[in-house]
Order: C-alpha cells, then structure tokens, then sequence
C-alpha cells in the first residue's frame, strides 16, 4: 500500500499529467489515422522517450497506448474504417449510426467506454495480476489452438446471413496468414517464386485493403459521402448525461465486456482485435434484441470499446510478470523496461515497485485524460469529417492508407496489396463473403498453426495424434466452448426454419410497439 | 446495376479457385510447413463443394446489386492501380498531386460540370494537405518515401 502511495505521489506531478496529456493527444491523433496503428504509434515516439527518466519514459508511452486504441474508434466510427485493428467491431454499430445522424452519440458512448475499459483495465492489474498470470501460464500448444478456433466460432455469428460463407471466409483469412515464412518449418510458402512475398500478408494491409478500399469504392459509385452532410449533431445528442445513463444505467454489458477484455487479454497473443470482436458477439448474443445489433446499436460500440481498453492494461499482466507481451504495442513496452534495466517478474513488484505502480496508475490517469480530450478531439474530428465533400474525403483517406501501409514496412507491394485485397474485399462483399471473417482468420491463423503444429508435433508418437489436441482438460474445456459456440449459431437458423424464431421476432416488435405507444 | 447471380454457386467457386490456387504449389514443401495450411485447404474445399450444392438445391441470394455508376467503379479501381504504378515511376509527392486532382475532378462532376476556376479554388486546400501528411510522414516519422525518376 505505501508502494501504491508513493507512486501516486510520482505521479501528481505537472510533468507527469502533462506527459499523460501530451501521450495521449498524439496517441488519439495517431490511432485515429487509417493504417497508424497503436504498435506503430508507439514504435514511432519511442526515441522521444530515450532521453526520459523510466518511469517518464513509460508513462508517456502507456499513455500513448491507450489513446491510440481509443482513437481507432473514431474512424472507426465516421468512416467505417478502424483506425487500429482493435476498433473492428466498432465499424459494425458506430457507422451505422452515424450514417443514422447519430455519430457523436456513438463517439460519446465510445468515450465513456474506453475511459470505463481503461480504469477497469489497471484496477484488473493492479489487483489479479499474479493469480490471473498463473492460469494464462497453463495454456500450452493445444490450448492455443482451441482458443483461435474459439475465435473462429465468432466468424459464423460475425458473418452476415450465411454461416458456410462465414466459415469460407474464415478459412480464406486462415489461407492468407500461410503465406511468407512457415513459423514451424521455416520454409517460404505461397510465394509463387516471387521473393517480397517472403514476408506475408501483412494484418495492417489486409485490414487497410478490406476495410478502407471498399468503402471508398462504394462512395465514389454511389457519388456521396460516408455520412449525412447535416443534421446529426442534434441538440438532443450532445446531451453527454443522456448518454452516459444510457450506458451506466444498464451496466450489465459495460461489465461483462470489460470481464471478457481482462480474460482475453491475459492469453498471449490475443490482441484487441479478437478482445472486441469476442465482447461484441457476445454483447449481441446476450441482448434482449440482438436483431438491433449491426443497425445503430450503442451497446455493440460500447462492448467493442470498452473490452478493446480493458486490453491495454490487461495485456500487461503476462508482461510485467511474465515478460510475455500480451499484444504486439506490449512488446515495444518490454523494450523500454529492458533498456532501463528492469526485467519482468517478481522483482517489478518488489524492488522497483513504486516504478512498475506508478507506470500502471499513470495508464489509468491516461484512461480518465481520455474524457476531455477525446470528447473535444471527437468533435473536431466528427467536424472536419462530415464538412469535407466526398470528392475530397475518397482521395484524401486513399492518400492516408497508401501512406500508412508503405510506412508500416516501407514496402511498395504492400501497397500493392492492399489494393488488390480491398478491390476483392468489395466484389466479395457483393456475393455475401464479409471482410471482418477473412480478417478474423488472418489473425487467428498464425495462432492456431502454431498451437496445431506444436501438439500434432509432440504427439508424433502416439496411435492417434490428433487426440492430444483434446488430452488436457482445459483443452477439452475450449473445445466444449468451440462447440458450443459453433452450436449457438446454428440455432437461430433451425429456429427460423422451424417458424419458431418468427413467433419470437414477432412478440419482440410487438412489445416494442407498445412501449413506443407509452 | 442488378446483377442475376446466384451467390452461393458463386462463393463456392470463388473458394475451389483460391484453394486450387494454393493447392497446386504445396507439393514442395516440408511436412511441418504444410500440415496445418492443408487441413485448411481440406476444409475450404468441402465448404466450398457444399455452397455450390447448396446453390443447387437451396439457393439464397440469386441476385447482386452493384449500388450507384459501375462505370465510376471501374475508373476509380484503375485509378487506384494507375496512383500505385506512379508512385514507383514518378514519385510520391508528384503522383500524389496529379492522381488526388485528377479524382477530386473526376467525383466532383457528378455534381455537374467543374470549370477549372473551381478546381483553382481546392488548390490551397489540395497541396496544404498534400504537403502536410508528406512532411508529417518524410520529415517527422522518417519513412523513406519513393521519389521516382522525376525528383
């Protein structure tokens, strides 16, 4: 307790708040960029820190952590396009209603969110880091796997009408990841003899190209702007206590999604993206009317951002104890720790405890800066977005994704690429094959090959290899879960071929109707 | 433009192409590189064979629709594609003035005809946020942007 007092003394300093505040106006500016992401962000202002004191160092480089993700939100919002990968299930309610007039209602909620995730998300740290870091220890090769087939369930609920072209899509992504350099075998894959695709598929890339280029490609045929030229910023929706009753009022799914954040984000490897993808699915699937969800829903944007913030300082547990980084902007964090002479584990909490706390509360000083700044910067942003005409928004936000995917490995094909995925990304989207499955499976590959080829692996000795992939009982427990998932979206559909689900429909629109009457 | 088209057919198709695609190079690889992309491969196929029987027997959308000018479609994708050959030849910076001009032009007309007073008028607006985000990117984050033949 002195240890958290004297770091909480460090901390209220005018230099740290002004760090805190700086880190996290440049964070949100980056994050919001098409193609900047968090990592990037954080690889990019890191020689500013060299000349820091650590705990200077960490705490601005923390608070540009949390205000990237949070500022993928924004574009996420206003443009359908997820400034970092974090922010994909934010596109999927936040556009909508902004394309409703409802956008700064949307960038309010996700405010709130994220502030409430990023709290939630050190006081997690601070109090279960060990007991937590313990369990996410216990997940081997098997384990792994079962968790991105886990993930991969998402993709039949995420994929919009079709559950066998969800599943294609997922398997494409998961074909995608291959490519470049086995991470077992080391061989080259799919490089069809042409040596820069040594390197693979970038995710950035595919997310830029699936994301961002069939939206434009849709603005520019349908000759409008991504959102209504007026009107959205009733006066009615600036009320930022009507919002926030609407979200704390029913705090049901702030709660579990900031539970399911934390949970998440312990697993290594498990980033943002699958944080906020697997906290909206399940925000939907326990909703009163997951039909409202995709179409303007602010409990989809409040899951999404606040399970996204949860991971910032959530993703730290296997870090500062393990040393593992729990997402990829974790593993510049565990730079700058080693550089200053501080090495992950039980000592971070002893000997150089006030640091390592004063490091954690200063991620949740940044998570409250994110109120102020976030709701003016969300304005500024929402204004300079909706005044510019689309003739001016297609080729300044192509300008912005071409540079963004060549600064993010200086490499032409890249670009390339991404042009070549975001112009399938939108034919495919016309037959019903959605970019957020293919997304989902380009993260998850990497993660179930490496689960998958690790266990098939040691079990080369057995009769049936296979069976040591559910030999565990944890692993058996995922497996459950991977097949209760896969289940659970199935239903609906026996429902609505049954005629059940009608009935349901039915009886909802029914009620709703009369409490619109009152 | 409404296009007759049943997709389910369509998707399975588009599945066995990307899967013969990758199939056919796997032959030379190491058992570690290839064990766990074939079982997905394995997967892709059978989904795909039960889309294009699905699409037989019970077909869902059987139409497509591609929402405003398919002829502005087109030209902005080869637009894109003609940006990204540029920026090798001539340089970020000059392709990047000419290709956001010649799109501002091109979008703007379905507005009616742009006289070239009006496109003088973006000029500010067009290079100061051109030269910003060049700047930003060359000077500030040091990324080493193409400058092609011309600079």
């Amino acid at each position: 307790m002195d240890m958290l007092l004297q770091a909480l003394s460090s901390l209220l300093t005018i230099e740290s708040i002004l760090t805190v505040l700086v880190g996290v106006s440049l964070g949100l500016f980056i994050g919001s960029l098409p193609g900047l992401t968090a990592t990037m962000a954080l690889a990019v202002l890191l020689p500013f820190t060299f000349s820091m004191e650590a705990l200077q160092g960490l705490i601005a480089l923390g608070a540009v952590y949390m205000g990237s993700i949070y500022g993928g939100a924004f574009t996420a919002i206003l443009i359908n396009t997820p400034g970092t990968p974090s922010s994909i299930a934010t596109t999927f309610d936040g556009y909508p209603m902004a394309r409703q007039g409802r956008a700064y209602e949307a960038l309010a909620g996700a405010t709130m969110a994220s502030v409430a995730g990023g709290v939630v998300g050190v006081i997690f740290l601070l109090i279960l880091a060990p007991p937590l870091a313990r369990l996410a220890v216990a997940f081997g090769p098997a384990e792994m796997f079962w968790v991105a087939m886990l993930g991969l369930t998402l993709v039949a609920s995420l994929s919009s009408g079709s559950l066998l072209k969800g599943l294609l899509a997922g398997c494409i992504g998961m074909m995608l990841s291959t490519i470049g350099v086995s991470p077992i075998g080391g061989e080259t894959r799919f490089t069809f003899g042409f040596p820069p695709l040594q390197g693979g598929v970038e995710l950035i890339v595919a997310l830029i190209g699936l994301f961002v280029i069939p939206e434009l490609l849709t603005m520019a045929a349908e000759g409008r702007g991504a959102l209504p030229s007026g009107g959205e910023m009733r006066k009615r929706e600036l009320s930022i206590g009507r919002i926030a009753r609407q979200i704390f009022g029913k705090p049901v799914n702030l709660i579990r999604s900031c539970l399911i954040g934390q949970l998440v984000a312990i697993i290594p490897g498990a980033g943002g993206n699958v944080t906020s993808l697997v906290a909206y699915n399940e925000a939907r699937r326990f909703s009163k009317d997951p039909s409202s969800f995709g179409k303007g829903n602010l409990e989809g944007v409040v899951a999404s951002e606040s399970s996204n913030n949860v991971m910032v300082a959530g993703s730290m547990v296997p870090l500062l104890t393990l040393g593992i980084p729990g997402a990829p902007p974790d593993a510049i964090i565990l730079g700058v720790l080693l550089m200053h002479g501080l090495r992950p584990g039980i000592d971070l909490f002893t000997e150089t405890g006030v640091l390592t706390n004063g490091f954690i509360l200063s991620m949740g000083l940044a998570a409250l800066m994110l109120l102020p700044v976030g709701l003016i910067g969300g304005r500024l942003i929402h204004r300079v977005v909706i005044r510019t005409p689309y003739y001016f928004l297609v080729p300044s936000i192509a300008m912005v994704t071409i540079l963004g995917t060549f600064a993010l490995r200086n490499s032409f094909l890249d670009v390339g690429i991404m042009l070549a995925l975001g112009t399938a990304g939108y034919f495919l989207r016309l037959i019903g094959i959605h970019a957020a499955p293919i997304v989902l499976g380009l993260i998850l590959g990497g993660i179930a090959e490496q689960g998958y080829v690790q266990t098939m692996l040691a079990a080369v000795a057995d009769p049936v290899p296979w069976l040591r992939l559910v030999e565990n009982p944890l692993s058996k427990v995922l497996a459950g879960l991977v097949l209760v998932g896969a289940a659970s979206a199935l239903i609906p559909i026996w429902l609505e071929r049954s005629g059940r689900l009608a009935k349901v429909t039915d009886t909802t629109e029914a009620n709703r109707n009369r409490e619109g009457e009152v | 433009m409404i296009v007759r088209l049943n997709t389910d057919i369509v998707a399975g198709l588009v599945g066995l192409a990307f899967a013969a695609a990758l199939w056919l190079p796997r032959a030379d690889m190491g058992r570690l590189s290839i064990i766990f992309p074939r079982a997905v491969l394995v997967i892709l196929v059978l989904l795909s064979l039960i889309l294009v029987l699905k699409g037989f027997i019970r077909p869902g959308e059987r139409r497509i629709e591609i929402t405003g000018s398919p002829r502005r479609l087109l030209v902005v994708i080869i637009g894109f594609f003609a940006w990204w050959m540029a920026i090798d030849a001539i340089g970020f910076l000059v392709s990047t003035v000419i290709a956001f001009y010649a799109l501002t032009w091109y979008l703007a007309r379905v507005e009616g005809v742009v006289r070239w007073q009006r496109l003088a008028r973006w000029t500010p607006a067009i290079l100061l946020l051109i030269g910003t985000f060049y700047l930003t990117f060359k000077e500030v984050l040091n990324v080493r942007l193409p400058t092609g033949l011309l600079m």
